[in-house]
């Protein structure tokens, strides 16, 4: 469903991504892992439309997407959680789902999209009219999770959603994460915490210095001492 | 001690001038608080829209319905600029900087036009007060008022409740994650800008109805609005009104019970206590 | 005697030769002109020295001007002072206004940028206001004719020029100085990141004051001799926007990070405008102004010196302080440099550190490890002074840092590196390595600073890049350069924040000998890092912070096998 050849994007003269090409199925659950630095959120910005390719191709359901504008990524269907959240902090908890049913399709179905958020985050639907500024690190989490459900993507982009959370709760987040790939979204995840990432994913990558060194099922990797060296040092 | 019939009367004026005061900061608070634009010109705008009026009122035309015409021309100018300011990436100082040569330009321009003497617009209406109780309520700054108010909280429950507004209070937090919900961030800000100098518009008619102009007289209110703008917190659609409201008071009551000479500092007074006691509040 | 032949002879030749005019019996014209560019000399280079230099933009140079008008025409028009006797006091109320002012604004770090400059812009406006209604001008404004002008030249106008003249290259000479030495280096710092020049050690409040300070007793200098000049004084011609713009353009045209930028500006522009004013174009004359001003703020930001902006090194390569050769190495202790208890520090509802305890023993690499968002950058940050700590208190060496400005802490001989570096953009590599040199613990001139610097760049192999900007190195580069930068102050205590991040498995084993070698020569090193195989290999004992505290300590391989560590860092599998 959405395939990235070649990709390369960076900042000024140093490309931060390059050389990279990924596959997404439909319905699947994949999870590219690497240390800081690596060109993760390079990455995920450049398959969201956050940030201009330089070069390579993208293309999503069959239809080339290269080219389009930032703010053309969410009709077809793709929907981003973005590193640190980057909620809409003087906005409603409300509100900031609203923007995420701000685009035409999803827009009909705002209130019946919400209903469901609320259900998977019963949390926040006691906070509907509460700053998101003001949320604890966990709820704002899930609220960025709930503004991209909004949007009924049929591809999740996930950045780095353990970053600074306690353990209970990134657990919490990942069952979240597992039930929404099952229900027919896929899931393209990427993050620090190699671990439940691994157990999470049906297939992984594993970027280094921007560019995929590694790729295949979780448990070939896992017992790879290329990674055991790399994040726990023996 | 002065009567009390003459505290009321100031009073009021100082309503009146306060609410002309929140007119002419609506479009400033909006570009700088929304757009990180810092818009000088809009002062020198407002004056444009204010001869332009005092112009087609000779010809015979209600000032009222002048703002047909100025409004648009207007609306397409802010667009114009902020498409500049976008262009070349310019900071929120440099904003500043690039306005304030607009300003000029502006101004010169209007003072070749017509000249530097003080004009004054001639309406009907222009005249008229009316009595209440022992006060007088001149027609033209009441217009103000209602003006000030009624648009004001058109521009405030629009950014409140309508999904044009979300989405522009998004895009002005975080304009890339906007844009990844669908937010087409650039074309918003670009019509936001226009809607700022269209308010300017407004307020240069309000601004001949109630007031003699001179090109000089531009600098003459920059202080004083910046103030309100500040002081009621950027972005805020309403807080230049209310704040405006309250500095003008404030001065109307130095006028009364001190000396006229000493109002012009009144706001620059408020603004630097706001600004040691609540610095937070005003950054954007 | 060298630096005074090479630097300022040529600078005095060039003020006889002007003085000589006044006695050339050419028409009053020439005089005046020239006065006139000698007076925009003055005001837009007065201006430059706070605004260029340290980015504080002012709108309100023409309130300083106006109360030096004031002064004089007070003191000579409506006392009868003698005029000479006025221009200390045209000097000394603008400068004191303008400290007075900087002393409370300066204190709020929210009231940078475009709010200062606002603040500025209205300030011009309360002093006319003040001045109009006051004793001092009243209304009518203030007759000078009276005021007798001391016979400097055979005639008037040729004395103001005279005057102009002297001011005009004191002027410049201070702006030339200020430029030159480590005044300068500071006040550019604070141009391009206030917050990391306060951490290096530059003591940016009384810097600012001081630039402030010259700025508006130059400019009120200027005012006095001007109220003369002019013979009338009213406070709208006085008191102008106009004047606000006219100033920046022609600093900014010339260049504002150039001593003589604004010098060469004002000549350009008031030539320019000369044909303008004399003409039946003056309105026009003044539109173009405006629009020139928007032409170079879009598309000429540094001004016609632009080419020129980098400063000539002081110190060359061979200079180099010698590399101290000890064959003594530094042993790590047992004894506390740092202990840091309970440290609180929260953003926003956010609780970045809940209370962490920590031991820096004296001579150890210490590796300070933990997932993201743990706290790692937060210690560093409240610990160099970058942040104020909530609660809790850090003994550096027996003092207690917390509640301490940041520009000491740097002084009791901190340094770290940022996580993403932040070098001064506008200075070159070695100016940003001199920095810390000149205002650390051991504060030297610029040119010691500099043949330190040059140490440092051959250290980290960054010598041949010495002149270049921070925006042209690679990532690897500029890691080496926050490295240098932290190193060359020759600091007790250096707080590593992930220097190995982003660089290829060769360029980690260099980078790790070379934080060896940095221990070796007798500083502590504190490393926050999450390339493990280098906190294994280097560190002594290790810290680990989990969600704002500390939940272990101890050798490397222990700490790393301790489940409580592998489930913080890895995060455990579902079961």
């Amino acid at each position: 469903m959405l395939e990235a050849r070649q990709l390369r994007a960076g900042y000024g003269a140093a490309p931060a991504v390059w050389d990279v090409s990924l596959d997404v199925g439909e319905g699947d659950l994949v999870v590219v892992v690497g240390p800081n630095g690596a060109g993760k959120t390079t990455l995920i910005n450049a398959l969201a439309g956050l940030h201009r390719m330089e070069s390579g191709s993208l293309r999503f359901a069959g239809r080339d997407i290269s080219s389009l504008p930032a703010h053309r990524f969410c009709d077809v269907g793709i929907a981003l959680v973005p590193e640190g959240r980057r909620l809409f902090t003087g906005m409603s908890v409300r509100e900031n789902l609203e923007i995420g049913a701000y685009r035409g399709a999803a827009k009909a179905h705002r209130e019946a999209s919400l209903q469901r958020v609320i259900a998977r985050f019963p949390m926040l639907g006691e906070r509907l009219g509460q700053l998101a500024g003001t949320l604890s690190g966990g709820q704002q989490q899930m609220l960025a999770i709930g503004r991209a459900l909004m949007a009924q993507p049929r591809l999740l982009l996930l950045d780095e959603p353990s970053l600074g959370l306690a353990p209970t709760i990134v657990m919490e987040m990942f069952r979240i994460i597992r039930e929404v790939n099952q229900e027919g979204v896929a899931v393209l995840l990427v993050e620090q915490n190699v671990a439940m990432a691994l157990d999470l994913a049906r297939r992984a990558y594993v970027l280094e210095e921007g560019r995929i060194v590694a790729q295949g099922a979780p448990q070939d990797l896992a017992s790879q001492p290329h990674i055991q060296r790399a994040y726990l040092g023996h | 001690m002065p009567s009390l019939t003459l505290l009321g009367q100031s009073i009021l004026s100082g309503v009146f001038i306060g609410a002309l005061y929140g007119l002419l900061g609506l479009g400033l608070t909006l570009s700088w608080g929304l757009l990180r634009q810092i818009n000088l010109a809009h002062f020198a705008l407002v004056f444009l829209g204010a001869y332009l009026n005092y112009q087609l009122a000779a010809a015979g035309l209600d000032p009222l319905l002048t703002l047909a015409v100025t409004a648009p021309a207007f609306f397409v100018l802010g667009v114009a600029l902020h498409w500049l300011l976008a262009r070349y990436s310019v900071s929120p100082l440099n904003t500043l900087l690039v306005t304030f040569g607009f300003m000029v330009m502006i101004e010169s321009l209007i003072q070749w036009v017509w000249t530097a003497d003080f004009r004054r617009m001639e309406t009907h209406y222009g005249n008229v007060r009316w009595k209440v109780g022992e006060l007088y309520v001149p027609l033209p700054e009441l217009l103000t008022l209602i003006i000030a108010v009624v648009l004001a909280s058109a521009v405030w429950a629009t950014l409140r409740y309508t999904d044009l507004g979300k989405a522009m209070r998004a895009a002005s937090e975080d304009a890339p994650v906007a844009a990844a919900f669908g937010v087409n961030e650039k074309l918003l800000a670009l019509l936001l800008s226009g809607a700022c100098a269209a308010f300017a518009a407004v307020a240069g008619i309000c601004l001949a109805l109630s007031h003699t102009m001179a090109p000089a007289q531009i600098y003459a209110w920059i202080g004083v609005v910046f103030a309100a703008v500040m002081i009621g917190g950027l972005g805020n659609p309403l807080g230049p009104l209310v704040a405006g409201i309250f500095i003008g008071v404030s001065e109307a009551l130095t006028m009364a019970l001190i000396a006229p000479a000493w109002a012009p500092l009144v706001s620059f007074t408020l603004l630097i206590a706001f600004l040691l006691f609540r610095p937070q509040r005003v950054a954007a | 005697m060298r630096f005074f032949l090479k630097n300022w002879v040529p600078f005095l030749a060039v003020g006889a030769a002007f003085a000589t005019v006044p006695f050339m019996g050419l028409p009053a014209f020439y005089e005046s002109f020239l006065y006139l560019v000698f007076h925009w000399i003055v005001l837009a280079t007065s201006w430059n020295l706070l605004s260029g230099y340290s980015g504080y933009f002012s709108f309100g140079h023409a309130a300083f001007f106006g109360a030096g008008v004031y002064g004089t025409a007070v003191l000579a028009g409506k006392l009868g002072w003698p005029f000479l006797a006025t221009l200390p006091v045209a000097a000394a109320v603008p400068a004191l206004l303008g400290v007075g002012l900087g002393a409370v604004v300066f204190r709020l770090p929210a009231l940078r940028g475009e709010l200062f400059a606002l603040i500025t812009l209205a300030l011009m406006f309360v002093f006319a206001t003040i001045v109009l209604n006051t004793p001092l001008d009243g209304g009518p404004g203030v007759y000078m004719s009276n005021v007798a002008v001391p016979a400097l030249a055979p005639s008037p106008s040729g004395s103001f020029y005279l005057m102009a003249l002297v001011l005009a290259l004191a002027t410049v000479g201070i702006a030339y100085s200020v430029y030159r030495a480590r005044f300068g280096s500071g006040l550019f710092a604070i141009h391009d990141d206030e917050d990391v020049a306060e951490v290096m050690g530059v003591p940016t409040y009384r810097y600012k004051l001081a630039a402030l300070a010259l700025s508006c007793g130059l400019a009120g200098l200027a005012g006095g001799i001007h109220s003369v000049f002019v013979s009338y004084v009213t406070v709208g011609e006085t008191f102008s926007g106009w004047m606000a713009l006219n100033v920046i353009l022609m600093a900014a045209l010339g260049g504002t990070r150039h001593w003589a930028g604004p010098a060469v500006g004002a000549t350009a522009v008031t030539i320019m405008t000369f044909y303008f004013t004399t003409s039946d174009y003056a309105i026009a004359g003044r539109a173009l102004v405006g629009l020139i001003f928007i032409v170079v703020i879009l598309f000429m930001p540094n001004g016609l010196l632009g080419r020129f902006a980098v400063r000539k090194p002081l110190a060359t390569q061979a200079s180099a302080a010698a590399v101290v050769q000890t064959n003594a190495v530094q042993e790590k202790t047992e004894e506390p440099i740092l202990v840091v208890r309970g440290a609180k520090k929260a953003f926003k509802g956010v609780q970045a550190l809940a209370g962490v305890d920590l031991e820096v023993r004296r001579g150890e690499i210490l590796g300070l490890v933990g997932p993201n968002g743990s706290g790692k950058s937060t210690l560093i940050n409240v610990v160099s002074g970058h942040y104020p700590i909530d609660g809790g208190s850090m003994v550096f060496e027996g003092r207690e840092l917390a509640g301490e400005a940041p520009h000491r802490v740097a002084r009791s001989g901190i340094a770290r590196t940022y996580q993403i570096p932040r070098p001064f953009a506008h200075l070159s590599v070695l100016e940003n390595v001199a920095l810390p040199p000149m205002f650390g613990q051991v504060a030297m001139d610029r040119a010691r600073a500099e043949s330190e610097a040059w140490r440092w760049l051959e250290f980290t192999n960054l010598s041949a890049k010495a002149n270049r900007l921070p925006g042209e190195l690679n990532l690897h580069e500029r890691k080496f350069l926050e490295l240098a930068r932290a190193l060359a102050s020759r600091p007790k205590l250096i707080f590593l924040d992930e220097v190995l991040s982003g660089l290829t498995p060769s360029e980690i084993d260099g980078a790790i000998r070379t934080i060896r070698a940095i221990r070796d020569q007798g500083a502590t090193v504190v490393f926050v890092e999450h390339v493990m195989r280098a906190v294994m290999e280097l560190t002594d004992r290790v810290v680990v912070l989990t969600n704002g505290r500390s939940i272990a300590q101890g050798a490397p391989r222990e700490v790393m096998r301790d489940q409580q560590v592998i489930d913080a860092y890895l995060g455990t599998a579902r079961a």
